[in-house]
């Protein structure tokens, strides 16, 4: 009798552990049937393993939370309490200077996405995507580009096109989601223009966020720098130059560039 | 290329460096491979074990890294069953432990039980009257499961993880991973008491049998307690011992100061169930079989120092520092005290294996005395050596510490 259930045991448990695997295969199979679905993943599992300062919901970055993670990945379209919060306190306009954001152009007609990429909605309900000021001045003159061929889908907080600088390989985030429609480059003012899905932007920065999030994001590039072993580095002033990778070509940039474009 | 491997935030040294550090453990492995091929091919008369003295260094080595790898299932348990969230710090590095014990272990006894090509014939013909199918059954399964545990963990490497399949497949079996950690808390409580268990049935052997509940014997529990105990301390000794020599800090401080609580916590209890289970076996169960315990000790070199050893200095010892918060945050303190809990549990194990056989139990009985030959010790070095490498490339091209990229930048 024993001996049955020793092995009514061991073979219940070899079961389980088939069935857990089989459950596994059968949902990633379902998964991959979508584009869509495989880019939240992605998103999701690297979201996940960024630093936990750097998954802080909008809301402490303006104050208005001590500390709080964000529950839903960046994609604030989906979050109760940042609708909530909108409605009890409306974004208020941002001063007048706010364009100029220590030394660097954040034009206020834009969406910014917190890996560095903007959104602007085009008269012609197209939408225009590229890299913020301090994006750009991450990647200087970048050695290569690879962008999506027009007719492609791209999802928010899935990689919208690559750039490679030095040692860096790196993708950058859409802001957005739409098919693209036509591809620009470095030489013009931005990489994608794109035929949004939805005009709903609420979880891009806009207005008066920006500036405390810049604020972070210079605190953010001045800790990764510090890490390369810059050597001896101003420690406060200044405007960042045009080229950074420029001006610390010791440094590992796929690292800093991993740490900016999350 | 090999930077493209790294996960991103994160410092590893350069290729040429890491081939460095790879290649004296490369030489160590290539020497015991080859040691335990001359055992396969030649068999067991290339070591100095015989059919008297039939357990020796292997199986001390296999009944102490699994108890060490216990850390892996018990960092399972806590995390994913009792929702112990700072341990996702440490969860990753445990997988590797675990892994690389166990299947280290399988691999030994292949060697040690011979005929490798006919193990199926333990599944296939299992003798259902002996401890040590149990024990084969439940270490492959176990096996099996941190195999899986271990795949989402190369899954996730970040250029394989740009293959869509992987990716989804590797978030999908994440999403699992707790019915995983089930089946390995399972599987490991009931192997780890049986590897205890095969020892305290030995009534032809009254140094280590022992009286116990029902058909267990008390080294079932005992077993059990010590592996879940020290596996939480073999956890903060490697984690430990990577921030040493890769100079990253990798996780928390509070982590590794919860890691000795626990280590603690189930210590106390195993050195208090130790000391009962010794008082009983003294005063009870050895009187009856004819030998008063104190000739067990009368033997050296296994005087009393080698109880004395066992209890308090690597068992008390240990509890106490890591019991006492004062002491716990110390470094120097925690980490002295989890690497004399892990002595601890290799001198039980050794006790129970060599010290055992060594013991003469009939009249016309020798004290036995065994010293390992080359091959043995050859095949010993390659267990070590393959877990060197293996935890090397995972700390490489893995993120076992999910917290080093914020505690970098810190």
């Amino acid at each position: 009798m024993t001996h049955y259930i020793f092995f009514g045991a061991f073979y219940t448990v070899i079961a389980v552990v088939a069935a857990t695997l089989i459950a596994a295969v059968l949902r990633s199979r379902r998964a991959l049937v979508s584009a869509c679905q495989v880019d939240r993943i992605r998103w999701n599992s690297e979201f996940h393993d960024l630093p936990q300062r750097d998954r802080v919901c909008r809301h402490v970055l303006t104050g208005e939370f001590k500390s709080r993670e964000c529950p839903h990945a960046f994609d604030c379209r989906e979050c109760e309490t940042h609708a909530r919060l909108i409605e009890k306190h409306p974004l208020a306009p941002a001063g007048e200077p706010e364009e100029d954001l220590f030394g660097m152009q954040f034009p206020l007609d834009r969406f910014y996405h917190r890996g560095h990429t903007w959104a602007h909605l085009e008269p012609d309900g197209t939408m225009s995507v590229g890299l913020d000021d301090l994006g750009r001045r991450l990647l200087g003159v970048p050695d290569a580009v690879e962008l999506p061929q027009p007719g492609t889908r791209v999802h928010a907080n899935s990689p919208a096109f690559r750039v490679r600088k030095r040692d860096a390989d790196v993708r950058v985030l859409s802001p957005v989601d739409g098919e693209v429609l036509e591809t620009g480059g470095p030489g013009r003012p931005w990489y994608l223009r794109v035929r949004p899905e939805s005009l709903d932007l609420t979880h891009l920065l806009r207005g008066s966020e920006i500036r405390p999030w810049l604020m972070r994001e210079m605190e953010r590039l001045q800790l990764a720098l510090s890490l390369e072993s810059a050597g001896a580095t101003l420690a406060d002033g200044g405007v960042p130059v045009a080229d950074i990778a420029a001006s610390y070509p010791d440094a590992d940039w796929d690292a800093v560039c991993g740490e900016m474009f999350l | 290329m090999a930077n493209n491997l790294i996960a991103r935030g994160l410092k590893r040294c350069s290729t040429r460096r890491f081939l460095l550090w790879i290649a004296p453990w490369a030489a160590l492995l290539a020497f015991g491979l080859y040691s335990a091929g001359l055992c396969l091919v030649e068999g067991l008369n290339q070591t100095n074990m015989d059919n008297r003295f039939a357990f020796g260094l292997w199986i001390f080595l296999d009944l102490t890294v699994i108890a060490l790898g216990a850390g892996a299932f018990f960092t399972g348990f806590l995390l994913y069953i009792l929702k112990v969230d700072e341990l996702r710090a440490v969860i990753n590095s445990a997988v590797v432990i675990g892994l690389v014990c166990y299947s280290g272990a399988v691999a030994v006894l292949m060697v040690d039980v011979g005929q490798p090509l006919r193990a199926w014939f333990t599944f296939w013909y299992p003798n259902v009257h002996s401890m040590l199918t149990e024990v084969t059954f439940c270490i492959t399964c176990y096996l099996t499961v941190l195999f899986i545990e271990y795949l989402p963990i190369v899954l996730k490497n970040r250029k394989l993880r740009e293959i869509p399949t992987f990716l989804v497949f590797e978030f999908e079996l994440h999403k699992l991973i707790y019915v995983l950690a089930g089946v390995g808390t399972f599987l490991s409580f009931f192997h780890q008491g049986s590897l205890g268990g095969l020892y305290g049935v030995l009534r032809g052997r009254p140094f280590a049998f022992r009286e116990g509940l029902a058909v267990w014997p008390s080294t079932f529990f005992l077993f059990i307690i010590s592996a879940a105990a020290v596996g939480p301390s073999f956890v903060l000794l490697t984690t430990w011992l990577v921030e040493k020599i890769s100079r990253k800090p990798l996780v928390r401080p509070a982590v590794l100061e919860l890691l000795g609580r626990i280590s603690g916590l189930l210590l106390a209890v195993y050195v208090l169930a130790k000391t009962v289970d010794t008082l009983v076996w003294i005063n009870r169960t050895s009187p009856e079989s004819g030998f008063p315990a104190a000739q067990y000790y009368s033997w050296r070199p296994f005087g009393t120092w080698i109880l004395f050893a066992e209890i308090v200095l690597f068992g008390l010892v240990p509890a106490l520092i890591m019991l006492t918060p004062r002491l716990r945050a110390h470094t120097g303190w925690l980490v002295s005290a989890a690497a004399m809990a892990c002595c601890g549990v290799a001198l039980n194990r050794f006790v129970q294996t060599i010290q055992t056989l060594a013991l003469p139990t009939l009249s016309f009985d020798k004290f036995l005395s065994y010293y390992p030959s080359w091959q043995e010790v050859g095949t010993f070095l390659a267990v070590v050596a393959y877990g060197a490498l293996v935890y090397s490339f995972s700390f490489r091209y893995f993120q076992l510490f999910p917290e080093e990229r914020e505690r970098y930048q810190i």
